[in-house]
């Protein structure tokens, strides 16, 4: 799509990921853009809170202004049989001005760590300014809100999901809370903070651990606004998402200003980041000039309707393969910090090399039976200095259960060490000791496999790029070799196949983009165990059959799509 | 291509038993095709004395300019305006959309002129291959 194609598409009104900013326009034109989106969207409404106050202590929803009025609104979408829910911003929202904070609430600035003043340009390229939420006086407007909002809802009987939505942006590799703030204001809720936890005084001996205390203050405060709008919002209470913003950080600030502004590369790769980070993302800072091409490709046939339905829980993991495609991966890497430990041991590099975008990181274990199903054949690897005994104990379920674990025993308390050792004895487990770069003990149970290693000796070892090599030999991943600049992004989809395809046992379909303004090539080596079936959509791009498997030309700004049969295992 | 630097003014502090000198450290570097490269930056701040070139930290204003300047040099630009944090801030108070915000520079912006960049002329980079 054309920068000029994409400005007649772009509205303002609906930025991205299907959320309507209500107060973009007049009341009187909210039923003719509404219908506007496709009858099967779920509409999301963001809360600008700061929009419906009147004062501290009158809030309106359409009394006095037409365009606060959330009744008519709510009205209009169920007239119209949409489906829509709320989302509540937990921290300053960069899509409206102050940061949502209505402006009698406005005072403390929020800085970064290096002081300078969190300012994020909107899609229409309004400087948006964050305010601190550490702020007493926000807090108390939010609570004040949030009874009203609830007792608006309430009284109207309007039967509406509210979702909590704490705002992220991601700068130098690290995703960072618009909440997270080194205001005047964060320095006196600190102070405060420290007196009432620790009144008879604390000497903070150091740097880390003034952080470590900082972290703690933070966590309370952000727990804060999450219980007072859970109370006040019971009924209607989903659950809290964390979405990152593109184009949100202090940095894309300033590159977005500039005559050249940010590159569909560095915006492809920021999208790819969060996509193997599992996280939600939000397009909705970004002008049409920006959202063209190539970010519109992947963000239209990655993060559409279904994916975003799938993350709000509206659309369920399937049992099994579905006729459509759908997301498909290899490995899962759980924990908080996950991406620093598996980059130390070299993992992330082996990933990012031979399973790009097949790989994810995720900070929990989902364990219900839906996502157990869903995802029974991906590997599962978990860093044991992050375990508890209740992850602990589900991964060992998991085991027992059929499925393949890694497990980095570096790290594991002895409570967990113990009780491993005593589930491997008591069950009666058949282990193989292997000593290759580090311990590992291979234990199986029916087709459960659990590989135990100790990481740390993975760490600053230049045997370690051997290792794990090895490991995935081990696990035998089917999946087509794809040679391809680390500029070139791919997106892998698996199927069931359809009655004419019945001598595969899935069909796999892989999409290419190339944001860049250069040619590239990608090369695909089916093996024994896929064979090419058809390109599909190809823009700007071509591709051919090989004797080996297929080459891909992809011209600047180019995509194309493969389909792949995956045939039985020999 | 514009040259901007915005720094911030570290105070100096106790840090576990351990003395550190008030610093101007660059928080960012950037032109108008994008942040400068931190490995560049890094090479040419060598050539500060008593920089902390890791964390490109200078003891002074005047060595920060210095090395601003070098920048400048290596780069052929005629100028770079540096920025401290707390103007840049001013600033980001006072600007409302992109065009506001793109002016923050211009405005509060200490202008350093690279003069030999300036002496070359339009002509010496006209003829430049």
């Amino acid at each position: 799509m054309t920068y000029l194609e994409n400005s007649k598409t772009f509205d303002p009104l609906r930025p991205g990921e299907q959320w309507f900013y209500y107060w973009k326009t007049s009341a009187v034109l909210w039923e003719s853009r509404i219908l506007q989106f496709p009858k099967d969207q779920i509409i999301f409404l963001p809360i600008y809170w700061g929009l419906h106050a009147e004062s501290v202590t009158s809030w309106d929803f359409g009394q006095i202004q037409p365009e606060r009025d959330l009744l008519r609104l709510t009205q209009i979408l169920t007239q119209h049989g949409r489906r829509f829910c709320w989302i509540l911003p937990l921290s300053p929202a960069p899509f409206f001005p102050n940061g949502g904070i209505p402006a009698f609430s406005a005072r403390s600035l929020a800085l970064d760590k290096n002081g300078v003043q969190l300012a994020v340009l909107d899609h229409e390229m309004n400087l948006n300014k964050m305010f601190s939420f550490f702020d007493p006086k926000v807090f108390q407007s939010y609570t004040v809100f949030l009874k009203e909002f609830g007792t608006f809802l309430g009284k109207n009987k309007i039967k509406s999901a509210v979702w909590g939505a704490e705002f992220y942006f991601h700068q130098d590799g690290h995703n960072c809370s618009f909440l997270d703030d080194h205001s005047i204001a964060f320095e006196q809720g600190f102070s405060r903070f420290l007196k009432k936890d620790y009144p008879d005084g604390l000497e903070i001996q150091d740097a880390k651990s003034e952080k470590n205390l900082k972290q703690k203050y933070t966590q309370q405060v952000k727990q804060l606004f999450i219980t007072t709008a859970e109370a006040a919002l019971g009924p209607y209470w989903i659950g809290v998402q964390k979405i990152v913003t593109m184009g949100g950080s202090p940095k894309d600030t300033i590159l977005r200003s500039i005559p050249n502004g940010k590159s569909q590369l560095d915006f492809a790769k920021d999208l790819f980041y969060q996509f193997t980070n599992s996280s939600i993302i939000s397009s909705a800072l970004l002008s049409p000039l920006e959202k063209k091409e190539s970010l519109n490709w992947i963000l239209l046939e990655n993060f559409g309707t279904k994916e975003i339905e799938q993350r709000y829980q509206y659309f369920e993991d399937g049992r099994g393969l579905s006729d459509e495609f759908t997301p498909y991966g290899v490995i899962d890497l759980f924990g908080n910090s996950s991406r620093f430990r598996f980059s130390s041991t070299k993992l992330i590099d082996y990933l990012n090399l031979n399973f790009r975008s097949l790989y994810r990181l995720q900070m929990e274990l989902p364990f219900n039976s839906d996502w157990i199903d869903a995802n029974q054949d991906r590997l599962k690897l978990f860093n044991g200095e992050e375990l508890d005994r209740k992850t602990f104990s589900q991964i060992l379920k998991l085991f027992m259960m059929g499925q393949r674990i890694l497990l980095d025993r570096s790290g594991l308390s002895e409570e967990l060490e113990k009780k491993l050792q005593i589930f491997l004895v008591e069950n009666n487990i058949k282990i193989q000791f292997i000593n290759f770069v580090t311990t590992i003990q291979i234990c199986e149970l029916g087709e459960g496999l659990l590989i135990i290693f100790e990481g740390d000796k993975l760490l600053d070892n230049p045997q370690t790029e051997e290792f794990w090599p090895q490991i995935f030999k081990f696990f035998n991943l089917l999946q087509p070799e794809v040679k391809m600049d680390s500029d070139v992004f791919s997106v892998w989809k698996i199927r069931a196949t359809s009655p004419h395809e019945l001598s595969y046992l899935n069909v796999r379909r892989v999409n290419f983009y190339n944001p860049t303004s250069y040619k590239k090539s990608v090369s695909i080596k089916t093996h024994k165990h896929f064979a090419f079936m058809k390109m599909v959509d190809p823009t700007r791009a071509n591709a051919k059959s090989t004797l080996s498997g297929v080459d891909v030309e992809l011209l600047p700004n180019g995509k194309i799509a493969l389909d792949f049969g995956h045939y039985e295992d020999i | 291509m514009a040259l901007n630097l915005i720094y911030h003014f570290q105070t100096s502090q106790n840090q576990e038993h351990e003395f550190i000198p008030a610093s101007y450290g660059v928080v960012y570097f950037f032109s108008n095709e994008g942040f400068l490269d931190k490995e560049f930056l890094t090479e040419i701040s060598k050539s500060i004395p008593e920089t902390n070139y890791e964390n490109l930290t200078f003891l002074n204003l005047d060595d920060l300019k210095t090395f601003s300047l070098r920048v400048c040099q290596e780069l052929s630009e005629k100028e770079v305006r540096l920025i401290s944090v707390q103007d840049y801030n001013i600033g980001i108070d006072g600007a409302k959309d992109l065009k506001s915000f793109q002016e923050i520079f211009d405005k509060y912006g200490e202008l350093i002129v690279n003069e030999s960049a300036k002496k070359k002329g339009l002509m010496a980079k006209f003829f430049k291959s």
